[in-house]
């Protein structure tokens, strides 16, 4: 046995280790389940079929009195731009991107959001006080990156809009 | 059995209360589409060109401001909105009818000879590009959207996806477009009389535009001043 030659081996093998440990912050959830293959989506023809569709952006009333919110990621835009929510529910966040890695940041809170082009990120919000929430991406993405922000309006529960099945809130009802 | 009837009213109702897929364009930006739309024979474009000369002029430049210029556009771009004017998901009279007339083979051919054509000045040709230059003022307005956006309102620079700093697939040049042309699109993007953007960024920005701002930009445009790289112009 050759040790000299088993332990270039190592400490190279170590040495790769290091690159993953240092980004280890990127590999999250959609990441993996991208690697695990479910929830794939196609970020190429989402405006053909499937729930990223342009009419079911923006909020849905659920049954429960939860809201459910699906948005799109691209360069350099999140749209709906403007998302209406009412305060003080659950808010079930589906997010995916149609181009690059992203990640929509909620300025006044601690709710930050990766998405991948291929996965729907999930995240469960909620909003305790009403206002105005800018949104930023955090994840540069190119050229236009750093304009790359949108607006949760969080109204009164009161002041939601009552959607009926098939409509969707947005600040402007669409 | 009552219940059972109860039961399949509520699915009708469910079934027709959702609301059909709204549809933008039938494009999509997969490998073999970018390959078709890229595979064009631009001498035999040339020839189909013939037929588009009267309005786009015969050097892809249009005589009418309101009409676009066609000469260097991204061929991508060009080929996208010949098939959304073929599946009528961008509307327009003259267009609509003549993109159906047109085979997919003819589309990739005559887009590529379009692509082609050059964008420098001929003073022998009868076009309308350049335009009048806009006032300083207005011009500083545009070049500021047109190189950085407006961060607080989320408008991302145009040049960011239009070029020339960087071209987001299928997004058309506006380099040498002519300015009615560009501020009917825009007014037309905003009031969402024209909806064939994949995911909504152009409906998303012009709306967020001011009417003011979409003159302004489509004067800067339309002057010749997005051949310059923007960010030179912007200061001056
Ligand atoms: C009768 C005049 C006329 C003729 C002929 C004509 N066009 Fe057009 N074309 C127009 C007008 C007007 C528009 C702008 C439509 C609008 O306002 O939305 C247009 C738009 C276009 C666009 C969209 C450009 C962009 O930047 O989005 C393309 C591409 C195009 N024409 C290609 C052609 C081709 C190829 C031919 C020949 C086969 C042709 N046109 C013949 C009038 C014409
Ligand atoms: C996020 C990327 C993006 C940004 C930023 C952007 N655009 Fe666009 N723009 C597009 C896309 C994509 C299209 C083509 C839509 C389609 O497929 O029909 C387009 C089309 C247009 C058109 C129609 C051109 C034609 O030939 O038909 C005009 C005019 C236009 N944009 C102006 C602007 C202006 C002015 C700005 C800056 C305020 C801007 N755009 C910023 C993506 C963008
Ligand atoms: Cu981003």
């Amino acid at each position: 046995m050759n040790w000299r030659k088993v332990r270039i081996f190592v400490f190279t093998l170590l040495a790769l280790c290091l690159i993953p440990a240092t980004r280890y912050y990127q590999i999250d959830e959609p990441l993996l389940k991208l690697l695990r293959g479910s929830n794939h989506i196609d970020p190429l023809s989402l405006h053909l079929s499937g729930e990223f569709v342009e009419n079911n952006l923006g909020t849905e009333q659920d049954a429960d009195g939860s809201v459910t919110v699906r948005m799109i990621a691209q360069q350099y835009l999140f749209v709906p731009h403007c998302i209406l929510v009412p305060a003080g529910v659950p808010v079930h966040l589906k997010i995916t991107s149609a181009d690059a890695v992203h990640s929509l940041t909620l300025n006044g809170t601690n709710y930050a959001v990766k998405t991948l082009p291929g996965t729907v990120s999930l995240a469960e919000l909620q909003f305790p006080r009403t206002g105005d929430y800018k949104t930023v991406c955090r994840e540069f993405c190119g050229a236009g990156h750093y304009a790359m922000r949108s607006e949760f309006k969080v109204v009164p529960r009161d002041q939601f809009p009552a959607l009926r099945a098939g409509e969707r809130g947005a600040c402007v009802l669409q | 059995m009552l219940t059972v009837m109860v039961a399949a009213g509520s699915l009708i109702l469910v079934a027709s209360d959702a609301a059909p897929d709204r549809i933008p364009s039938f494009v999509t930006w997969s490998a073999e589409n970018i390959a078709a739309a890229s595979s064009g024979d631009a001498f035999r474009g040339s020839l189909l060109a013939k037929r588009c000369d009267h309005c786009h002029g015969a050097e892809g430049f249009s005589p009418v401001a309101s009409t676009p210029n066609l000469a260097g556009m991204n061929m991508l771009s060009i080929w996208k909105q010949l098939e959304d004017f073929r599946s009528h998901k961008r509307r327009s009279r003259p267009m609509e009818p003549i993109a159906e007339s047109l085979t997919p083979r003819d589309v990739a051919d005559v887009v590529s000879y379009y692509a082609e054509l050059p964008v420098f000045p001929d003073p022998q040709d009868n076009r309308v590009f350049p335009g009048m230059q806009p006032e300083a003022g207005r011009a500083a307005v545009a070049a500021r959207l047109v190189t950085f956006g407006d961060g607080e309102r989320g408008i991302p620079p145009c040049q960011s996806c239009h070029g020339p700093v960087a071209y987001r697939v299928g997004v058309p040049s506006l380099m040498a477009q002519n300015g009615d042309y560009v501020l009917n699109q825009l007014e037309m993007f905003a009031s969402r009389s024209r909806f064939n953007d994949i995911n909504l960024p152009m409906r998303t920005i012009a709306a967020l535009l001011s009417e003011d701002e979409r003159r302004a930009l489509a004067e800067y445009y339309g002057a010749g001043l997005g051949l310059q790289p923007a960010g030179s112009s912007g200061s001056k």
